[in-house]
């Protein structure tokens, strides 16, 4: 049986980790509401915009607009991969991470060549480690991410797609449904999935021309995707910190109740023995 | 005469939602007002003021560059890149 001051010593330890998970939870949930706050402030415009967008969208204005283009067979594909650039939040790096390597493989395995670009550091590390060949990787994208982040991720693809140097691009992020739920989530942002407008172009007076509406304002499109990709991401991340740090808190508080018992068995034990010996020299004595 | 709904929304957040009596707004080829019961309307924005009339009197003023304007049924949604409030009231 170990020693009472040895316990002693476990509990103060295990003390000290409790206060800081708690003091990570609580960060943690701070942040978590004003991430959530910029998630509902972000979605009437994206809402706004993919509406136009998908109504105006016309398979063929793909000849004047090659970012619409829907290459027949793919032979180089794009995948953007967000993921946070701290740890301490459960499984929420590596459900991305998994997700990610899963599209990978499943490309490569229909003869798809792979370009990874990783936004967040723990994923570059991931890959990294791995040894996989990485085209571009962020780790300067804040707890707060900007629409200038979006538009330096989104740009260069958006370009090379275009340019006919890839044929697709994925998205993997976050889901924030809530707190307590960020599923992984694979998006294809280019080719431009096709949806049923709400309206129809031929409703409006469009200035200049529908081409020209759209040559705007898919470029907007597809930065407003990959910001609310950051966005919920990070809120995703809070929300996942907030919870592994509860977590830990409570197994912390377990732990401690655990070895005070135990401490004070100990420290029972060796009153009885002391007891005992003292009673013994005495009789000795007399 | 009706009023316009009208909202201007930028990436990050909404500026203005309100009511308004009418609203002029920079068009990528000059300015162009909207009143009630205006046609069903697309456009690309320019770089400019977006000024929005108040249906009770005043007016806030929304700096754009870029973007979209859209109305249809009395409702306008302005989508801006750069938004701030200059001068309200």
């Amino acid at each position: 049986m170990p020693g009472a001051r040895d316990v002693k010593r476990r509990i103060r330890s295990v003390e000290n980790t409790r206060q800081i998970t708690r003091t990570m939870e609580l960060v943690a949930t701070s942040k978590l509401k004003r991430a959530t706050d910029r998630v509902n402030a972000a979605r009437p415009y994206s809402e706004a915009l993919s509406d136009i967008v998908s109504s105006l969208h016309a398979p063929e204005y793909a000849e004047y607009l090659p970012v619409l283009r829907r290459p027949e067979r793919v032979r180089r594909a794009a995948i953007l991969l967000t993921t946070a650039n701290r740890g301490l939040a459960g499984a929420f790096n590596a459900n991305l991470i998994r997700e990610g390597r899963q599209l990978l493989e499943k490309l490569r395995d229909d003869g798809v060549e792979v370009d990874l670009h990783l936004a967040g550091r723990k994923g570059l590390a991931y890959f990294r480690f791995r040894g996989e060949p990485i085209a571009s990787s962020r780790t300067d994208i804040s707890d707060d991410p900007t629409v200038a982040d979006a538009e330096s991720l989104s740009g260069s693809l958006r370009e090379a797609f275009e340019a006919g140097e890839i044929d697709a691009v994925y998205l993997i992020s976050s889901e924030f449904r809530s707190a307590m739920s960020t599923p992984p989530r694979t998006r294809q942002l280019l080719p431009l999935q096709p949806s049923e407008g709400a309206l129809s172009p031929e409703a409006f007076i469009l200035s200049p021309t529908a081409v020209g509406v759209l040559r705007d304002l898919i470029p907007l499109y597809l930065r407003n995707m990959v910001y609310r990709a950051l966005v919920e991401n990070a809120a995703a991340e809070q929300g996942a910190r907030r919870t592994a740090m509860k977590n830990a808190t409570d197994n912390a508080g377990e732990m401690i109740e655990h070895l005070t018992r135990t401490y004070n068995r100990a420290r029972q034990a060796q009153i009885t023995q002391e007891i005992a010996e003292i009673v013994g020299g005495a009789e000795g004595v007399g | 005469m009706g009023a316009l709904n009208v909202k201007v929304v930028s990436p990050e957040r909404v500026l203005f939602e309100g009511e308004a009596a009418s609203l002029v707004a920079p068009a990528w080829d000059g300015k162009v007002g909207v009143l009630p019961s205006h046609a069903p309307f697309l456009t690309l924005l320019g770089t400019g003021d977006v000024n929005v009339d108040l249906v009770g009197g005043g007016s806030a003023r929304y700096p754009v560059a870029g973007g979209v304007l859209k109305v249809l049924a009395d409702e306008v949604i302005v989508l801006t890149e750069s938004g701030r409030t200059i001068s309200p009231g």
